[in-house]
């Protein structure tokens, strides 16, 4: 009876604010009607409907104020208040602004006012909120707003209501869907803010509200179904100021003028890069599901704030007036960032659970289904560890593990060896390496450094820097990543998980594989690692019409990141792309299917070029230098003969010996006799393998290396390892049943061969890679070649002479050094040697060169050192030159200072008397005492550039193909190589892999794409 | 089907091509060169004759800082004072040095060295010898001097010797007051050249000299295979004509055994069968054999490597003198200068055929084949200005003795510049990858 008596000191007016609501507005005038605690008055506000509500509003005898349709919901709530009519002074009166797409539940408003009495502090109070169509679906209890702007619920995505969040509970704010507000309070503090049509004006009032000293809470007790229509965008948003009628650009914009119009004015710096960093990031990800719409709303929200930051004052000074107390009261709602950093990992954790396992469609049983009489305490299934053994993956896995930790015993440290050189510092060293328009290796090059030191760079980003580290696990999980990742690719052919896993293991164990982790084979080693997902994804090569434009992006993508390590993989497609085409026009000169043909080159050509310009400028460099297409990272190591290469065994340091023959030749073989798909696969095979016997025969001088080497044909020989598993695969598939089912013959016979062969190998294999293999030139060290008193001085060059090879047959090799060993990627971009330097140096060992000392001194070269042990013939005949002054002689080897000023900037005055100028690593600032000419003992490029009082110094060439600059007064200068082209060059890149990535991957939906029931 | 044996077909085809188009990659090109070589400078009371293969041959004087060279314009040349650093593009030129009236000797003009062996000269004090080290770099050299006499090891002596320049070291300063000595010259780093006079006298009489001529490096087997062998005149005294100087430098005591070749047939001669000399100890032993034929050569075979040499004593005219012959390598193709030398060549092997060009003053060229067992002499004619050795049988070892006015003289028939092979370097930027 009190409590009747107390629910009586109130009077509750609701307010309906209607724009196109028709859908939803019959079930909201119901609700309402049928409230437990009837209503006192109800008026609607009707914002110029189009659609019937203004009819359905008239039929339940709702009085209806006609506003404009662009009037906001703060303006239009305005409207209902100041058509009540005053009250008495004992009654307290509350508005209940009722949407008109929410319906409340029979008792929402009589457990709203429960909720009030006895809290006179109260200014607010909202209900819960629930789905419309999923009515378990909690939507919201309460509400604030992040530092970023995200409308803040601290639920998780499509939470199901079990009262786990029931109660009565302080909050910054509730949804002003089924809000009750004190009148006297809403008029004290000025209504909604008109800058807020629509979006954010709950938080903001709330806000306003707190900081005016009253309460605002969420009772759960109460329950109001909520469509969410505008910004589910079930309808369209007309309010002033939503431009383009775009929902989330309004959001967006609203939410950062309410977290700028109320926060304290020394965390604005903060929260205004807080909002621009998060939208930027936003627009990434809304870009990258190919949603340019919501992107462009993330940016523009925070811009149209920006150019009128006037709006914002005036905001804050209103605020101001009417605050009560400080605006830091709030801050115990604004959501801690660490809530939002594990509510954001918790999603995409979720998002890669269902991604990778998927909830099983096999209905559940349920325990209460079993026998009466069994003890329910005892478990329905028990799980024997040991059977986890028995299966072929698991043991496939331990054995290779075992096998490669053991093999791999040498290489557990800082990887070098092979083609493999020494691992720079961290990830830093390999940024700068890709980003620099200039590398100082040898004489120095503008070359382009290829792509795949910026996929290691990146790589070693995520293992803390460090590079060294990266690499050796690389080296070391790689053959379980072979295993995996062409397990996926057999699974998808045999159910039999034993041919699968044997077949994996084959091919991890392969003569390419173990040559190519034997000798730093990296892009071999990669392209053993993500081939096997290239059919995965491109199943239909032949019919490529049948492949999503996504698809043939998704594919794109991964075979440029292949190309990115070798240009041999862009042969191997131009290969397969003219042979496609090739035979598509036959096929369609024949059916007259113009369209199709066109559609398939298209896509093929799609396919070619994109991984092509992926890596441009790298790859348009190779146009120039062909000889990078059939090279690989890293040092110039030999490859082996074709009578090797035909038996699928790549040659070369670190490869397995000649009478280690693989079954892969023979599988291939067999397969190409097949009556099965296996012939098919058998001829992709075969053509890898054919290429591969043909280009072992080409010699190539290439990555600093001026004699040509027989070319490495890893990278074929991939395919064909990789056809030969796959047919094998489908044949052993194929070939059981019929073993089984026939009786003995031939095919047994065959068949008992074929399974002998590849046991032998594996057995054999294995034992020579954990004996013998082990040894391999891949190895940890972290000795060194340029002894520490040649890098003290600041990138002197250095010539270094060496004797290579073994006892029987060394040979006298030379570079020049920068003062240190060479590090990854500097190999791909040496410059090919300069012919002065070759004769100098041809003339230092023949005894012949007395202008040795002159050429080495004209091109920047100080010191002369021979790496012991060196041939003492040949010291004798350097000491016997003139113009080289022992400096050392210990037992790293023999150092000679070249004769004469040298170093890298040398000012030659007009009697030629040469001054050397202190330098830096690439560009310098130094002051010339006279003028002169300024010798930049570098390769000539146009980019080196010389100012002297903000003008160019004249450029030109000196008669080593050095660059001149002419200095017509002392003064100081600047040296420096312009970047411009190299940083056109990466933003092309960069865009390029944008676009590409954007293309491949999945699109996202707009949400009035969603369907209702997904949306809940 | 079709497609299966095409692709088959394909790899036969890739696998042929392959195996005929490999280029077999020639890693290693060769620059052959002769290294420029050096003849002694003209000491004090000295004077010297240079025998030249060709006019066009050019030089340029150690003294002068220019590195220009200038042709000789004659086949004999005279040198006052310089050592000469000579272009001699193969042909071994050969100096003949001699002091008026006392001695005269000769040695090979030669290539920067690595190690060489002077068995001969003494550091009592009848000595004048030197040992010159010349240093024909264009880079300060440093030269570590190894001395070995009949005391044993003496402490290492080592010189710095400026660029382009020579230094000369008196013999008696190497071990002061020991009769017989050894010396080692290793250079440190620098392009060098030694050269050993030993003269001998005693007070104002002059007890005759030579130019010791080096042994590269020590062996087991040696052969000296030219020992001018005075033969006694009715009633005169036999002496201790020839002295065996022999040294195992290494920590082993050796056996050696000596044969002599000779026309009159090959013996060991008493008491040098087995014969043992203590490691690191200079010894010396007499050899008089009682042989007819005006020169000899001996054979010396050893458990241990050894260096050794033998100096036979003259009277000329009324003077002492005395030849040091030392050990050669055997015959190889090469050329040597004998312009005004005409000296008498002998040849030592178990069977000698060796074809020689004779090239003359004049132009003209002419062929002499020598075919003999154990020894054959054979005198080049006095026209000639080189000889070529053609061919030669194998282990065939020659040395040459020359008389004049002055005295006798020994020079070994072999190379003083050898073919440099040097293969030519290519830049790998490997080199910078440990």
């Amino acid at each position: 009876m009190a409590e009747k008596a107390a629910l009586g000191r109130h009077r509750v007016s609701a307010i309906i604010v209607s724009h196109d609501g028709q859908t939803w507005l019959p079930e909201t005038v119901a609700a309402l009607t049928s409230q437990t605690r009837p209503l006192d008055y109800i008026v609607a506000v009707d914002t110029a409907s189009k659609d019937s509500s203004q009819q359905l509003l008239k039929s339940a005898r709702i009085p209806i104020i006609d506003a404009d349709r662009k009037t906001g919901f703060g303006e239009a709530v305005s409207l209902g208040v100041e058509s009540l009519k005053p009250v008495q002074t004992e009654t307290i009166e509350w508005i209940w602004l009722i949407h008109d797409d929410c319906a409340p539940a029979p008792t929402a408003l009589e457990f709203l006012l429960q909720a009030i009495e006895g809290r006179p502090q109260v200014a607010m109070v909202g209900p819960k909120l629930l789905g419309w169509h999923d009515r378990t679906h909690l939507l919201e209890a309460g509400v604030s707003i992040a530092g970023n702007g995200a409308r803040w619920t601290g639920l998780e995505p499509l939470e199901y209501d079990q009262g786990q969040h029931d109660g009565i509970h302080d909050v910054l704010s509730v949804s002003t869907a089924g809000a009750l507000i004190r009148r006297d309070i809403f008029e004290e503090i000025g209504g909604f803010d008109k800058n807020l049509a629509l979006f954010r004006d709950d938080v903001d009032i709330g806000w306003r509200a707190r900081v005016a000293g009253h309460t605002v809470i969420a009772v759960t007790s109460a329950v109001v179904f909520h469509a969410q229509a505008a910004s589910s965008e079930r309808r369209m948003v007309d309010v002033e100021g939503a431009f383009l009628h775009r929902p989330l650009l309004l959001d967006r914009r609203n939410a950062a003028y309410v977290l700028l119009a109320n926060s304290t004015w020394w965390m604005i710096p903060w929260l205004a890069f807080q909002l621009l960093s998060s939208a930027m990031v936003r627009s990434a990800g809304y870009l990258l599901v190919k949603l340019p719409g919501y992107a462009s709303d993330e940016l523009l929200a925070v811009a149209s704030l920006i150019v009128k930051p006037t709006i914002i004052f005036k905001a804050r000074k209103d605020r101001k007036a009417k605050r009560f107390v400080s605006s830091r009261i709030v801050s115990a709602y604004i959501p801690p960032r660490w809530s939002q950093l594990r509510l954001s990992t918790s999603r995409m954790f979720e998002a890669v659970r269902s991604r990778l396992l998927p909830a099983s469609d096999t209905p559940s049983t349920s325990i209460l289904n079993s026998l009466e009489d069994e003890d329910l305490l005892v478990p329905t299934k028990s799980l024997q560890w040991l059977n986890l053994f028995k299966k072929p993956e698991v043991a496939g896995f331990i054995l290779l593990s075992l096998i490669t930790l053991i093999a791999s015993r040498m290489r557990l440290g800082s990887l070098i060896g092979g083609a493999l050189p020494m691992s720079p510092d961290g990830a830093r060293d390999l940024w700068k390496s890709y980003f620099e328009s200039w590398h100082q290796v040898g004489m120095g090059t503008s070359q382009a450094a290829p792509p795949w030191i910026a996929i290691l760079a990146l790589c070693a980003s995520i293992f803390f820097g460090k590079a060294a580290i990266f690499l050796t696990l690389f080296f070391l999980v790689a053959p379980i990543f072979m295993m995996w990742s062409s397990l996926r690719l057999f699974k998808k052919i045999t159910q039999n998980s034993w041919i699968s896993v044997s077949a994996s293991f084959i091919y991890a164990i392969s003569p390419v594989a173990i040559a190519a982790v034997n000798s730093g084979r990296l892009a071999t080693v990669v392209a053993l690692i993500i081939a096997p997902q290239i059919p995965i994804l491109l199943i239909h090569w032949k019919e490529i019409e049948l492949h999503s434009w996504r698809r043939i992006f998704l594919i794109s993508l991964v075979v440029g990141v292949l190309t990115a390590f070798t240009l041999s993989v862009f042969v191997i497609l131009l290969g397969l792309t003219l042979f496609a085409i090739f035979s598509d026009y036959l096929s369609f000169v024949a059916d007259q299917g113009r369209p199709l043909f066109l559609e398939r080159i298209k896509k093929r050509l799609t396919l070619l070029l994109v991984p092509f310009l992926l890596t441009a400028p790298f790859s348009f460099e190779a146009l120039l230098a062909p000889s990078k297409f059939l090279s690989e990272p890293g040092l110039s190591v030999a490859g082996g003969e074709a009578s090797l290469v035909i038996l699928g065994n790549p040659g070369g340091i670190g490869s397995l010996p000649w009478w280690l023959i693989s079954p892969l030749p023979l599988i291939l073989c067999v397969a190409l006799f097949s009556s099965s798909k296996a012939r098919t696969i058998a001829l992709f095979g075969t053509g890898f393998l054919s290429a591969a016997v043909l280009f072992s025969s080409l010699s190539i001088a290439t990555h600093g290396n001026s004699a040509p080497s027989r070319i490495w044909v890893g990278t074929f020989l991939v395919g064909a390892t990789g056809a030969a598993c796959m047919a094998g695969v489908v044949i052993l598939d194929r070939l059981r049943m019929v073993l089984i089912t026939s009786n003995f013959h031939f095919r047994h016979i065959l068949a008992a061969l074929l399974l002998l062969f590849s046991l032998s190998y594996s057995v054999l294999t294995l034992g020579w890679s954990v004996s013998a293999g082990a040894d391999s030139p891949v190895q940890n060290s972290d000795s060194t070649v340029m002894p520490a008193f040649l890098s003290v001085e600041k990138d002197t060059k250095t010539l270094v002479l060496r004797e290579m090879g073994n006892a029987g047959s060394k040979t006298v090799q030379y570079y020049i050094s920068r003062g240190k060993d060479i590090s990854l990627g500097e190999p791909d971009v040496a410059p090919p040697q300069v012919s002065e330097i070759a004769a100098a140096t041809q003339a230092l060992i023949d005894g012949s060169g007395i202008s040795s000392s002159k050429v080495f001194a004209d091109f920047g070269i100080k010191y002369v050192f021979a790496k012991a042990p060196f041939d003492k013939n040949i010291i004798r005949t350097i000491d016997g030159l003139g113009g080289f002054t022992r400096a050392s002689a210990t037992s790293v080897g023999v150092v000679w200072r070249v004769a004469g000023v040298t170093g890298r900037l040398v000012l030659i005055g007009k009697d030629g008397d040469r001054e050397l100028l202190e330098a830096g690593e690439i560009g310098a600032r130094v002051i010339v005492t006279h003028p002169g000419r300024i010798l930049l003992t570098e390769s000539y490029d146009r980019s080196w550039l010389v100012l002297q009082n903000g003008y160019r110094l004249e450029r030109t060439v000196s008669e080593q193909g050095s660059p001149l600059f002419i200095a017509t007064q002392s003064g100081e200068i600047s040296l420096l190589h312009d970047g411009t082209i190299r940083r056109a060059w990466l933003s092309f890149q960069l865009i390029s892999w944008i676009v590409v990535i954007i293309a491949a991957a999945p699109a996202g939906r707009r949400k009035r794409e969603i369907s209702d029931k997904e949306l809940a | 089907m079709k497609r299966s044996l095409l692709s088959l077909l394909a790899l036969a085809l890739s696998f042929t091509l392959a195996t005929l188009l490999t280029v077999t990659t020639k890693s290693s090109v060769f620059s052959e060169t002769y290294p420029e070589v050096v003849c002694p400078p003209t000491l004090n009371g000295l004077s010297s004759q240079i025998s030249i293969a060709s006019r066009k041959t050019a030089f340029q004087r150690l003294a002068t800082k220019s590195t220009k060279t200038i042709p000789f314009n004659v086949l004999r040349y005279p040198e006052i004072k310089d050592s000469l650093i000579v272009s001699a593009l193969g042909t071994t030129p050969v100096i003949w040095q001699s002091r008026s009236g006392s001695w005269a000797g000769g040695t090979l003009c030669t290539g920067p060295i690595s190690s060489q062996w002077f068995v001969g000269g003494s550091s009592d004090v009848r000595t004048r010898g030197n040992i010159v080290v010349i240093n024909s770099g264009l880079s300060a050299a440093i030269i570590d001097l190894h001395i070995y006499s009949e005391n044993g090891k003496q402490p290492l002596v080592s010189i710095n010797v400026a660029a382009k320049s020579l230094k000369v070291i008196s013999l008696d300063s190497l071990a002061t007051g020991d009769k017989s000595l050894t010396v080692q010259v290793v250079p440190r780093s620098g392009r060098i050249n030694a050269f050993m006079i030993d003269e001998l006298g005693a007070g104002l009489k002059a007890l005759g000299g030579d130019l010791v001529n080096p042994v590269n490096s020590t062996a087991k087997t040696l052969v000296i295979p030219a020992i001018p062998n005075q033969i006694l005149k009715r009633g005169e005294t036999p002496s201790a004509a020839h002295i065996l100087r022999i040294l195992a430098p290494a920590d082993v005591d050796a056996n050696f055994t000596l044969e002599l070749l000779s026309e009159n047939g090959t013996f060991v001669p008493v008491g040098f069968n087995s014969r043992n000399i203590t490691a690191g100890v200079v010894t010396e032993f007499v050899l008089s054999p009682k042989i007819v034929a005006s020169s000899f050569a001996v054979r010396i075979t050893s458990d241990e490597p050894i260096v050794a040499a033998i100096s036979s004593k003259f009277i000329t005219n009324g003077r002492r003198d005395f030849v040091w012959s030392t050990p050669t390598s055997a015959l190889t193709p090469m050329k040597m200068a004998v312009t005004g030398l005409s000296p008498i060549i002998v040849f030592a092997a178990d069977s000698i055929a060796v074809t020689i060009e004779v090239a003359l003053v004049n132009g003209k060229r002419s062929i002499v084949t020598i075919k003999g067992r154990d020894v054959a002499t054979w005198r080049v004619p006095k026209s000639a200005r080189s000889i070529t050795i053609i061919e030669a049988s194998r282990e065939t070892y020659a040395g040459a003795l020359v008389a004049s006015i002055h005295g006798y003289g020994y020079l070994p028939i072999t190379p003083g510049s050898i073919l440099a092979k040097v293969e030519i370097p290519h830049s790998n930027i490997r080199v910078l990858n440990p």
